[in-house]
């Protein structure tokens, strides 16, 4: 997979996604400390831990649905800076680069699922509707639910719905996609689809982040295994590696813990 | 049959009252909502006191103050203005608090949503935000219109002649009594019942449309 990635992209130096010193605390409460990392373009990366572990902030950081305290956030060149004020330019051009997917979905119930896939293409992109419903229905078809266009998303299952908000972000043709506990509000069976789309996702050569607790996903999938802990990182790496032999005692705990039960 | 007669007479300023008010009561509601909303602290306590103010006082009384309190310039305002406006202005605070109450019931998530597409704020509130909010709303509102309904009744005593003031004119002249003020109320009923209706059957076909 890492050889692939050299091969695809052989002069690419600069990583997708770049985080430095990522600090934020909600009053006494510190839920980020110091925290980098950076993403390498079509890699995975997956960041596992204990809840509250502060992963999913991270992940919310990245596209600023949480404002970090201080900082600097990286993706396909746009930077911003947590100390500064941030442009709206900047920031769209931050967020148009980013797709995100959230553990409850968070479709738009009041619309079909092809306008769901479909709005964010006119209203971000500027295409037409034809031109949106068309690459709709394509990435439609991709996530195996071509029939399901006419309906609205409560009439689909949680899994169904998931690959719905993953066409929805990947309309926009962002260059990272970020997955924060994409499974974890899914039946482990409906869960299931939605790996497999992510692991098609990610053979394409899509670089991905994704906070989970899905350890088989961790293992096979990811390139990269984040593990976090008290709003910081203390063990990244080759997932194999690290699974099999954790360096640090926190990590060893978390991961009897989710493998051991 | 010229009793009923006497009270229709009323019925096109009940309606007119009402959906004047409605609709004044709409509009200036919007204002106050964001005002709710600000996260300025200055303009959030005016719009806070604004509120307050509006519902605390009996609309008899804002109608009161307006008939006979206000005189703008040399213009004193009519008694069907007075009364349009006065119940205008509180269905306005009620309305904010009922649209406020419904845009926070619109999940945090669809804001996120809304926000890691990339979607500007307008087209947050035309596209995704409004629409589920006012969905969110319809049920408070129809209730609402029902009740500035027969509140319009108040205007009555300001001397716009509606339904009630009808009526009771029509008790002293004719010396019927009570009766005259039964045959009002079944025309308050008539009015309500279908728009309790309606409001059901929207509320019932928007559901439906969302769960196909």
């Amino acid at each position: 997979m890492e050889q692939l990635m050299i091969e695809l992209n052989p002069q690419t130096t600069q990583p997708v996604v770049q985080v430095k010193n990522l600090a934020k605390a909600y009053g006494s409460n510190v839920v980020l400390r110091d925290v980098s990392l950076s993403v390498a373009e079509g890699s995975v990366t997956a960041m596992i831990g204990p809840s509250g572990a502060g992963k999913s902030t991270v992940l919310r950081c990245m596209n600023l649905l949480e404002q970090p305290d201080s900082g600097e956030i990286v993706i396909n060149g746009h930077c911003i800076n947590a100390g500064k004020k941030t442009s709206p330019k900047s920031l769209a051009a931050l967020r148009r680069s980013a797709g995100m997917v959230f553990q409850h979905f968070n479709l738009f119930p009041h619309m079909t699922v092809l306008r769901n896939v479909s709005l964010p293409q006119e209203r971000v992109l500027g295409c037409s509707r034809e031109q949106a419903n068309e690459k709709s229905m394509e990435l439609l078809k991709r996530m195996g639910l071509a029939d399901k266009a006419d309906q609205y998303p409560s009439r689909c299952s949680g899994g169904q719905q998931q690959r719905i908000a993953i066409a929805r972000a990947l309309a926009l043709g962002p260059r990272v996609m970020l997955f924060d506990e994409p499974t974890s509000a899914l039946d482990p069976e409906v869960g299931v689809e939605v790996l497999e789309v992510m692991k098609e996702l990610a053979s394409t050569g899509m670089t991905m982040v994704v906070v989970t607790h899905e350890m088989a996903f961790a293992e096979n999938v990811a390139d990269e295994l984040v593990v976090m802990a008290d709003g910081g990182i203390i063990e990244k790496g080759h997932p194999g590696q690290i699974l099999k032999d954790p360096q640090h005692e926190r990590t060893r705990r978390f991961l009897r813990a989710v493998l051991e039960r | 049959m010229e009793m009923l007669k006497a009270i229709a007479i009323g019925l096109p300023l009940t309606v007119l009252v009402t959906i004047l008010a409605l609709m004044i009561g709409t509009v200036v509601a919007l204002p106050i909502v964001a005002g709710l909303r600000s996260r300025n602290r200055l303009i959030w306590l005016m719009s806070r006191g604004l509120v307050d103010l509006l519902r605390g006082i009996p609309p008899v009384v804002w109608l009161f103050m307006l008939y006979y309190g206000i005189s703008i310039g040399a213009v004193r305002l009519s008694a069907l203005q007075a009364g349009v406006l006065g119940l205008g202005v509180v269905a306005a605070a009620y309305l904010a608090e009922i649209f406020r109450g419904a845009i926070s019931a619109v999940p945090k998530g669809q804001w996120e949503a809304s926000s890691a597409l990339g979607f500007h704020r307008a087209t947050v509130w035309t596209r995704i935000v409004g629409p589920q909010t006012a969905r969110a709303a319809i049920p408070a509102y129809t209730t609402f219109a029902i009740g500035l309904l027969k509140d319009s009744s108040i205007a009555s005593t300001i001397g716009v002649s509606e339904i009630v003031f009808m009526s009771s004119q029509y008790a002293r002249q004719s010396g019927s009594g009570i009766l005259v003020f039964f045959v009002a109320a079944g025309i308050y009923i008539l009015l309500s019942v279908p728009l309790g209706l309606l409001s059901r059957h929207l509320d019932v076909k928007m559901r439906k449309a969302v769960a196909r």
